[in-house]
């Protein structure tokens, strides 16, 4: 109880950390559950690796000397979210283009990106070795270092996000659920996608920058995927996808602190364990009511 | 006659650089019934789609009163299996879709949607996942939401497919009612006719990548479609 009650004072010494995942956790389901409606779970594999080459991009060109934004550390994780940025909207321009003429199998597509970005993330690091240790950290989600004025510009990005999520799902909603409809309304569908997909891009660089490629996939499906039974709706698809993620995060970071484990994989398995529970009480939930049902039929049949 | 709400003129209809049907020349006049039918993949959904603007033509012209196809309001009704059943959406939020072409006040849009499904006899509907509805009942979420975007050209792609014939009969009765009360101009494929044809009040036949249209009993006394329409609708 004394560790719990610790974590939450905000003198605590990873108190960044702690809100930083823990934001991610209530933001990336946002995206999610768009990937998750429009059966593209994959992009949610393959866009964190994506996101995860472009940082091994932007170590590899440090270490070879090439600084574009020369200076402190803090100005080599721009340079390195930047590039992530770069590299996960050409990734999802190159995907939605392919997607949109129907050709071809999405599944591969995905798989290939998928390929070619663990392989390029390793080349990229292999030619400057100085970037191993700091791309280790990140696959593992490691945040300990997050500043204070990155938290802050985090939270103001994560902000927006949120707002525009919220904003805009009506728009959101009816392009993806029903693209010719949305053309008939005389709304104008390129321009909703693209903003989609700018904020999933945004949310992913800046995510994995934060949290690493293996939490945000897990963030960006499992609560999403926990939250949709119980879901009635939109906005209570988003909440609840959304307070799964945090509630995930927070109940990660408290286990990994206590017992010293490796963040990123303890909050995917505590989401896991959230995903199961609300599988579990649903599927029961169903059979209860569905008993129910039968007995207050057999006891007024007529009624 | 009045001026038509929309004209194809000599259109060539397809997909890519892949004509479908071509010389085609149909008009759409107020108040009227229509319905697009032909055997499968004959183009009755393409016309649909070139009239509702989702796909431009070939070549030819598509004229809409008013000169753009945004001064037209749609209303449309796809096939229900186009929907995705993961969404999470009652009736009452597919329903809503509708309206989200404006910005009215929320109170005066829940009123409206509520009276929009009321009209197709789905207000027990409401709050029903939509998800779970039968083929019928979908049927008049869907047109619900159609009509929620306060329509002047309601357009149907194939709605009596896959339901029974009982259901068949209410959603025909249902429409039929629309046009009568509302004055509603609509737009039917459909890829038969029997329990139809009382409806329509014009025909369009899609066939070998032509097509033929005129007022029903004309294209009814045809002796060439007289035949398919017996036999084979």
């Amino acid at each position: 109880m004394s560790t719990f009650l610790q974590i939450l004072r905000p003198d605590f010494l990873l108190h960044h950390a702690l809100y930083g995942s823990v934001m991610v956790g209530f933001v990336c389901p946002l995206v999610g559950i768009y990937f998750l409606l429009r059966r593209l779970v994959f992009w949610g594999i393959a866009l964190p690796q994506v996101s995860t080459a472009g940082i091994a991009f932007a170590f590899m060109l440090q270490g070879l000397g090439f600084h574009v934004l020369s200076g402190s550390g803090n100005q080599e994780k721009h340079l390195a979210i930047i590039s992530s940025f770069l590299f996960t909207g050409l990734a999802i321009l190159i995907l939605a283009i392919l997607e949109r003429r129907g050709k071809g199998i999405s599944e591969g597509r995905i798989g290939v990106l998928y390929a070619l970005s663990w392989a390029g993330s390793i080349l990229f690091v292999a030619w400057n070795a100085a970037g191993e240790t700091e791309m280790l950290g990140l696959l593992k989600g490691e945040i300990v270092s997050i500043s204070e004025r990155d938290f802050h510009a985090m939270l103001d990005v994560f902000g927006i996000i949120t707002a525009c999520m919220f904003f805009f799902r009506k728009e959101f909603l009816l392009v993806s659920y029903d693209r010719d409809m949305a053309i008939t309304l005389g709304r104008n569908v390129l321009g909703w996608d693209i903003l989609l997909y700018f904020i999933v891009g945004l949310t992913i660089s800046l995510g994995v920058m934060t949290v690493g490629p293996l939490v945000i996939f897990g963030f960006l499906v499992i609560p999403p995927m926990a939250a949709l039974p119980w879901a009635r709706g939109i906005i209570s698809f988003s909440l609840l996808a959304s307070f799964c993620g945090g509630l995930s995060a927070f109940t990660g970071f408290y286990v990994s602190y206590t017992r010293d484990l490796p963040l990123g994989p303890v909050i995917v398995c505590v989401a896991c364990g959230v995903l199961c529970i609300s599988m579990l009480t649903h599927s029961i939930g169903c059979r209860v009511k569905k008993q129910a049902l039968l007995v207050l039929d057999h006891v007024a049949p007529h009624q | 006659m009045s001026e038509p709400l929309l004209r194809l003129k000599h259109a060539s209809l397809g997909y890519g650089e892949q004509p479908i049907l071509t010389g085609v020349d149909v008009e759409v006049q107020p108040g009227s019934f229509i319905g697009i039918l032909g055997h499968n993949g004959s183009g009755k959904t393409t016309l649909l789609k070139t009239i509702l603007n989702l796909i431009p033509c070939l070549k030819g012209q598509c004229v809409w009163q008013g000169a753009t196809p945004d001064s037209l309001r749609f209303g449309y009704v796809p096939q229900k299996e186009k929907l995705d059943p993961i969404y999470p959406l009652s009736a009452f939020d597919v329903a809503a879709m509708g309206t989200y072409h404006r910005f009215a006040l929320r109170i005066k849009n829940k009123a409206f949607i509520h009276r929009c499904l009321a009209d197709c006899g789905a207000a027990h509907l409401t709050d029903k996942r939509y998800s779970d509805l039968s083929g019928g009942q979908k049927q008049r979420v869907l047109i619900a939401r159609a009509l929620a975007a306060e329509p002047q050209i309601l357009t149907l792609d194939e709605p009596l497919a896959g339901i029974d014939i009982t259901t068949q009969k209410a959603v025909l009765k249902l429409l039929k009612h629309l046009k009568e009360e509302r004055g509603l101009t609509i737009l039917m494929v459909s890829h038969r006719i029997q329990a139809e044809k009382g409806l329509f009040t014009h025909i369009v036949w899609c066939d070998e990548g032509k097509v033929i249209s005129g007022p029903t009993p004309e294209m009814l006394a045809n002796s060439k479609l007289a035949e398919v329409f017996k036999t084979e609708l």
